[in-house]
């Protein structure tokens, strides 16, 4: 929101608890802004250096100076970059979430400011509804608009440059998991800026949980759908899995089987029995197996992730509700 | 409308473990007062103003404000906390512009403004720059302008000087004057609000002690000083006795005519109050129509209203 729309006739937009809301934070609306604006720019930049100086046929053999911005060339300069970003577009929902218990929620409380927007004409229930539609729709813009910012910048990189589709970073930015966690931060902020009522406490135990919720969702989101399973007679020591394994998939477990389907890790225990390593004498290696999702999972856990995060979004937004109407009458 | 601004039935609010800051406090304020309420630190007053506000909700009891629950009616209620809470970032066109977009059909920009300049305020400065007295002004410009049927004002005039403060209550008068507005104003300074205040609630210990029109709280009492024994006085309720030079002075709610050698005079607003503040153990004193136990409470909620 610009500070002319702030400022100019009242739109049906721009009134209300919602004219009071984004006034209030203008100087955090306006810095969103120029953020996204220097992540557009800083992403077209680096594309353009990547065209513009390509490496450069024999121009190093092997260690490369760093002679373009620290970089070999502007191709490594844009993977590196995209590497970053990506990562850095895992704290885009920490971020929200800070902003939201902190300034948003707990220091209106702190300050004793709810006194003033709680004893107007709207009824506190109707303030935090107000609260909890302008925070979503606003942070929903901003990771899409962040996230359209990367696959502009990463277009051509995915799959590429270290980076596929099921790496933290790049599994949340391509889909709508990274929007369900920001919905997540700003119902988790809210709640705790209800019940914590002090800014910095209530915005570092948001960063807390939504940090934790995000790594360990991130940890078991392979188990949400079942893998492709592969399987073969063990008739070499080099069992043919790379051949099985579909371009693109990502494996989450391999190694062979004996007779009974009893799994081993392939290193440990071989066809032919190898020395020092500790597999069990007695036993029999009768084939390999293999675990993958394949590329077409992406979209079944990312819907099944982002359900879960927004089921528990929704369970704090109901939670603050509650806390706010067992506090006032 | 109801002719009852705030009627509280044994109401208490208790914070945990800090304690109960109300415990069955029981009181009617007729509507179109301009009612003081005045009791010690810690008293319960701002619990009593808060909850009114429908800031927070009663432990026990119930309280309706202008015939209904304080949440239903929150747009004719308006509400100065005690430390004047105001956003720090905004300028006070921007406050009043607040209040506008808040209180959507009752806003009265014209009155709000008219506040902020009699202060001299410049509109364009910001909150976070102003002074407590300054502060003071904004926050019953937002008041005011939201034309609220009832003011709850907390500890309102602290923070002004005596100009300002003279200045404020004047628009503030003329205001309730001319709307018929109920004013609550709570202090624990006695004489600050007397002069411009008609109705008076003390609260000490989180209950009402006394509750009337200001008047006739002073007609109920006489101060009585003599040299018998305070026995001789036993057929009227003594609420402080005290061993002057000149023998006894007390404080009594007469039931008929003092005996002889008692000299009987009218006591001040200010010896009413400390009188009944010294003495935490005498009864309490809720005049005919201030008392929800005794008030024809048929009339007004026969009107279809609803308590809590």
């Amino acid at each position: 929101m610009s500070s002319s729309l702030l400022k100019g006739p009242r739109t049906s937009l721009l009134k209300g608890p919602r004219w009071t809301e984004l006034r209030l934070h203008r100087t955090a609306l306006r810095t969103t802004l120029i953020a996204l604006v220097l992540a557009a720019a800083v992403t077209a930049f680096v594309r353009w250096a990547a065209s513009a100086y390509p490496p450069v046929e024999g121009a190093c053999d092997g260690v490369c100076e760093p002679t373009f911005l620290g970089f070999a060339n502007g191709e490594h300069l844009l993977g590196e970059a995209t590497v970053q970003a990506s990562h850095a577009l895992l704290l885009l929902p920490l971020l929200i979430g800070v902003f939201i218990a902190g300034p948003f929620t707990a220091r209106e409380l702190e300050s004793g400011t709810h006194q003033l927007a709680w004893t107007q004409s709207v009824t506190p229930t109707r303030w935090l509804a107000s609260r909890l539609a302008t925070a979503t729709t606003l942070a929903v813009a901003t990771a899409l608009v962040l996230m359209a910012i990367f696959r502009f910048g990463a277009s051509d990189l995915l799959g590429a440059w270290n980076m596929n589709w099921p790496d933290r970073g790049v599994y949340e930015a391509t889909g709508p998991a990274l929007v369900a966690y920001c919905l997540f931060a700003v119902a988790v902020g809210t709640l705790v800026g209800l019940l914590v009522r002090r800014t910095l406490l209530a915005a570092s135990l948001t960063a807390l949980v939504t940090g934790t919720v995000l790594a360990v969702l991130g940890s078991v989101r392979w188990q949400l759908w079942p893998v492709v399973q592969a399987s073969g007679p063990a008739t070499t020591m080099e069992p043919h899995w790379m051949k099985v394994l579909p371009r693109g998939a990502f494996m989450t477990d391999v190694g062979v089987t004996n007779a009974a389907g009893e799994r081993f890790i392939a290193r440990q225990c071989t066809p032919d029995q190898m020395a020092h390593f500790p597999c069990p004498s007695d036993t029999r290696i009768a084939g390999w197996f293999l675990d993958y999702h394949p590329r077409s999972h992406f979209w079944y856990t990312q819907f099944i992730e982002s359900g879960i995060v927004l089921v528990l979004a929704a369970a704090a937004a109901y939670a603050a509700f509650r806390v706010l109407r067992r506090r006032t009458a | 409308m109801t002719d009852t601004a705030i009627e509280a039935a044994a109401l208490g609010k208790s914070y945990g473990r800090r304690g109960r800051a109300l415990d069955d406090c029981s009181f009617r304020l007729p509507a179109g007062r301009i009612c003081a309420v005045v009791g010690p630190n810690g008293a319960g007053k701002s619990t009593l103003l808060a909850l009114a506000a429908g800031l927070i909700r009663p432990t026990t009891g119930a309280l309706t404000v202008l015939g209904g629950a304080p949440a239903d009616t929150r747009p004719k209620i308006a509400y100065v906390a005690q430390d004047k809470p105001l956003y720090p970032q905004l300028s006070i066109a921007d406050t009043l512009r607040l209040g506008a977009e808040l209180n959507p059909g009752r806003w009265d920009a014209e009155l709000a403004e008219r506040v902020v300049q009699e202060g001299e305020l410049d509109p364009a400065s910001r909150v976070r720059t102003l002074s407590g007295g300054q502060r003071t002004r904004v926050a019953l410009a937002l008041a005011l302008g939201k034309r609220a049927e009832l003011l709850l004002l907390d500890e309102p005039m602290a923070d002004l000087d005596p100009l300002a403060r003279h200045q404020l209550m004047g628009t503030l008068m003329a205001q309730a004057a001319e709307h018929g507005t109920t004013v609550v104003m709570s202090s624990h300074i006695v004489g600050e609000l007397a002069d411009s205040c008609d109705h008076l609630l003390l609260v000490s210990g989180g209950r009402v002690r006394l509750g009337g029109p200001i008047d006739d709280l002073v007609d109920a009492h006489t101060l009585v000083t003599g040299r018998g024994p305070v026995a001789e006085l036993a057929p009227h309720t003594v609420v402080e006795s005290r061993a002057t030079g000149r023998g006894t002075t007390a404080l009594i709610r007469p039931e008929g005519p003092v005996g002889p050698g008692w000299e009987a005079q009218e006591p001040s607003l200010e010896d009413l109050l400390l009188a009944h503040l010294r003495s935490p153990d005498a009864p309490a004193l809720l005049t005919p129509g201030t008392d929800p136990r005794t008030a024809p409470l048929a009339a007004p909620l026969a009107e279809g209203e609803v308590t809590v």
